[in-house]
């Protein structure tokens, strides 16, 4: 039962490459509902997996599965729009990759083996390279090279880290099954010393993939370069994939009692993260490297939370379900601006709100909720971070972290001004076109997930169900953090 | 006996390290990284001399995969690239080897004072590992032909293997061989982007792919 949430797309993934386009862009909306449908029954009654060696159902896996899930569905009917509108070579290419991409990224949510999740962690990276080289342009390969180099040599790094995780546990006479639910009670048995080198190495190596800084520098020419839909997949739900394989580590060295180090190390990763995307967000010329760059502050946000724990870990969980649904949001209106305007330079666009009025909506909206605007979760999130870190007595992280947000927010609030206000510069090389001449027209089916993804985010601020919210709960407990 | 046999496969390894720092060409680098993958996938032969049929299964797939289509797939892409390159390196090969040497000697020291756990009694077992891992990681960084950085990960891959059979008790075999499968996926891909680089850019240099940049 908990397998089949990620063979169905995998299966369908598979026929995709052999069917007829027009029916595998069908397949990708009836998976991407099926799909939906699978995990909030597994959501509603706990089912035992049929590899329970391998697989378990976690409360943190729950809570990145239903975003996966939430976030694919509303991306697969976007993505009709999107390839009805643009027509790509090798359509079932990409719609069959994009299925795989969504099977490897739920067998990372409920895989509970170490060694097992570093697999699905690596097969992400595989299934989801493809796409980024779908324009099959000179800058397309090199940000695929990039991404595939960078990730699996980052990956290969958390695998020695999963390796010294196995030393400490020979080392510490522990007899337990290899999986971090069986790990985390008898994590005081474990080998300190290898315990530590193994959580360094795998930090350093999920957060490559995540997008810690200096590990960053495959992110913003991946999400810039992959098109669209697959850019909101990356950045929304493929980093908290990442962020998983560290938070459970995490867990691990807060029962073995070594929250103190681990805390240490994500706080300065998480910071390093933010200040690097406060330098670079200020000087982009892209819309979409500015989004990728966000995308690292948040990852950076998230880090930190989880470090300073306690009601921390709890803002980094909101910040995460946040994050993925309005930075996804944020993704496809930025795929509306590039086939309205057909280039990805600030300097060339202008004029938004006259001439997508939709979009402009949505990708305003949109902006307000990632630069932390109090309606939205993303405002609630970072404010425990900040409260948990004067709590704690990190006055300097938190003196950086506020600073680096009003830097980030005077960046990005210009860049967006100029998008949706300027008017386009005469030297660029897309004159400006007038309203009535404006070809792309807004199809509904491009712009109504952006809609429903803020909304939703809109509604967790003011009303969060009771089952979520103890998920939420539970899944914060288990790293010693609380509302507290 | 058996010891002796495991040291010996391990000094290959080593040295198979220092040929590694010192060619300049391509196509010796693979049949340095076919020969490293052969030794490294029948060395758990010797350290566990009763094994299940599952483990001997597992071993030989391991030996074909590492030893045998890895290496293929490179060498079916370079003949695809055509050109028989040299690896240009940022450092020199005289800077590599004394680096490879004083890698070797260094991985000896501390391993020494590291308290590991193993299987066997090999005292090589882990600073071959360490040394392959990071001579991986020295190729990636200090040549410039894209093969050159893509035989570096597949040298990190098989330290990783070396190190990871000192504990293969821990490890289901059917655990293992995902972690192949998925390296040589890996490979795969890597091989199908450097044939589009050599047709788009008509170099492996990977200094012509820096127009994406900050």
């Amino acid at each position: 039962m908990v397998e089949l949430v990620f063979i169905t797309p995998f299966v369908t993934g598979l026929l995709a490459f052999v069917l007829p386009s027009a029916v595998s862009r069908q397949l990708l909306v009836l998976t991407g509902a099926v799909h939906l449908v699978l995990s909030l029954l597994l959501w509603k009654n706990t089912p035992q997996a049929w590899f329970a060696e391998y697989f378990a159902v976690t409360p943190e896996g729950l809570l990145s599965l239903l975003v996966i899930s939430l976030l694919f569905f509303l991306i697969s009917i976007y993505t009709t729009g999107y390839l009805a509108a643009h027509g790509l070579k090798s359509e079932n290419i990409f719609t069959g990759f994009m299925l795989l991409f969504l099977s490897t990224m739920t067998m990372v949510t409920l895989s509970d083996h170490i060694m097992v999740l570093w697999i699905a962690i690596e097969a992400t990276t595989l299934a989801s390279a493809p796409l980024i080289y779908t324009h099959r342009s000179g800058a397309s390969l090199e940000a695929t090279w990039k991404y595939v180099l960078i990730c699996s040599v980052g990956i290969a790094m958390a695998l020695v880290g999963s390796l010294f995780l196995t030393f400490s546990m020979e080392l510490g006479g522990v007899t337990a099954a290899m999986s971090f639910s069986a790990l985390t009670p008898v994590a005081a048995q474990l080998d300190p010393a290898w315990l530590k080198a193994g959580f360094i190495f795998i930090v350093v190596g999920y957060g490559t993939k995540m997008g810690l800084a200096p590990m960053h520098t495959w992110l913003p020419d991946a999400h810039s370069e992959a098109p669209s839909p697959a850019s909101a997949l990356l950045s929304g739900v493929l980093l908290n994939c990442a962020y998983l394989g560290i938070f459970k580590t995490n867990k691990i060295m807060v029962s073995a009692g070594l929250s103190d180090f681990s805390g240490t190390i994500l706080i300065v990763f998480g910071l390093l993260s933010i200040v690097a995307a406060a330098t670079y967000i200020l000087k982009q010329t892209e819309y979409k490297r500015m989004l990728a760059y966000s995308s690292i502050e948040n990852m950076g946000i998230i880090a930190l939370g989880t470090g300073i724990g306690g009601l921390g870990v709890y803002g980094a969980v909101i910040c995460m379900i946040h994050h993925s649904l309005i930075k996804s949001s944020l993704f496809l209106s930025s795929g509306n601006i590039l086939m309205g305007y057909k280039d990805r330079l600030i300097a060339n666009t202008g004029q938004m709100a006259k001439q997508m009025p939709k979009t402009f909506v949505a990708f305003f909206a949109g902006f307000a909720g990632i630069s932390g605007f109090p309606p939205f979760g993303i405002f609630i999130g970072e404010l425990f971070i900040i409260m948990a870190a004067f709590k704690t007595g990190h006055y300097l992280a938190a003196g950086i972290f506020i600073f680096s947000l009003c830097v980030i927010f005077a960046g990005f609030a210009r860049q967006v001004m100029a998008i949706c206000f300027d008017t386009p510069a005469e030297t660029g090389t897309q004159p400006a076109a007038d309203h009535k001449n404006f070809l792309f027209k807004e199809p509904p089916g491009m712009v109504w997930p952006q809609y429903v993804l803020l909304l939703t985010s809109l509604i967790l601020c003011f009303f969060i169900p009771d089952a979520l919210y103890q998920t939420i709960v539970d899944a914060v407990h288990a790293i010693g953090g609380g509302l507290q | 006996m058996t010891l002796y046999t495991v040291d010996t496969l391990l000094t290959l390894v080593l040295l198979s390290v220092l040929f590694a720092f010192g060619s300049s060409r391509v196509p010796a680098l693979i049949k340095v990284m076919a020969f490293q993958g052969i030794v490294v996938s029948i060395i758990p032969f010797f350290i566990t001399p009763h094994m299940a049929t599952g483990a001997v299964i597992f071993t030989i797939a391991t030996l074909v995969i590492r030893g045998v289509l890895i290496p293929l797939s490179i060498h079916l892409a370079i003949r695809k690239v055509a050109i028989q390159r040299d690896v240009a390196p940022i450092v020199g090969y005289h800077a590599s080897l004394f680096f490879g040497l004083g890698l070797i000697v260094a991985a000896a020291v501390i391993s020494r004072y590291l308290n590991i756990p193993s299987i066997s009694d090999s005292r090589l077992l882990f600073p071959a590992a360490i040394s392959l891992l990071v001579t991986g990681m020295f190729l990636l960084m200090a040549r410039r032909n894209a093969i050159a950085m893509v035989i570096g990960y597949i040298m990190l891959e098989n330290g990783i293997y070396l190190m990871g059979t000192t504990f293969s008790v821990r490890a289901r075999h059917i655990v293992e061989f995902g972690i192949l499968l998925d390296v040589l996926a890996g490979v795969m891909i890597m091989a199908v982007i450097l044939q589009n680089i050599k047709q788009t850019f008509d170099d492996v240099d990977t200094s012509l792919l820096r127009t994406l940049k900050e």
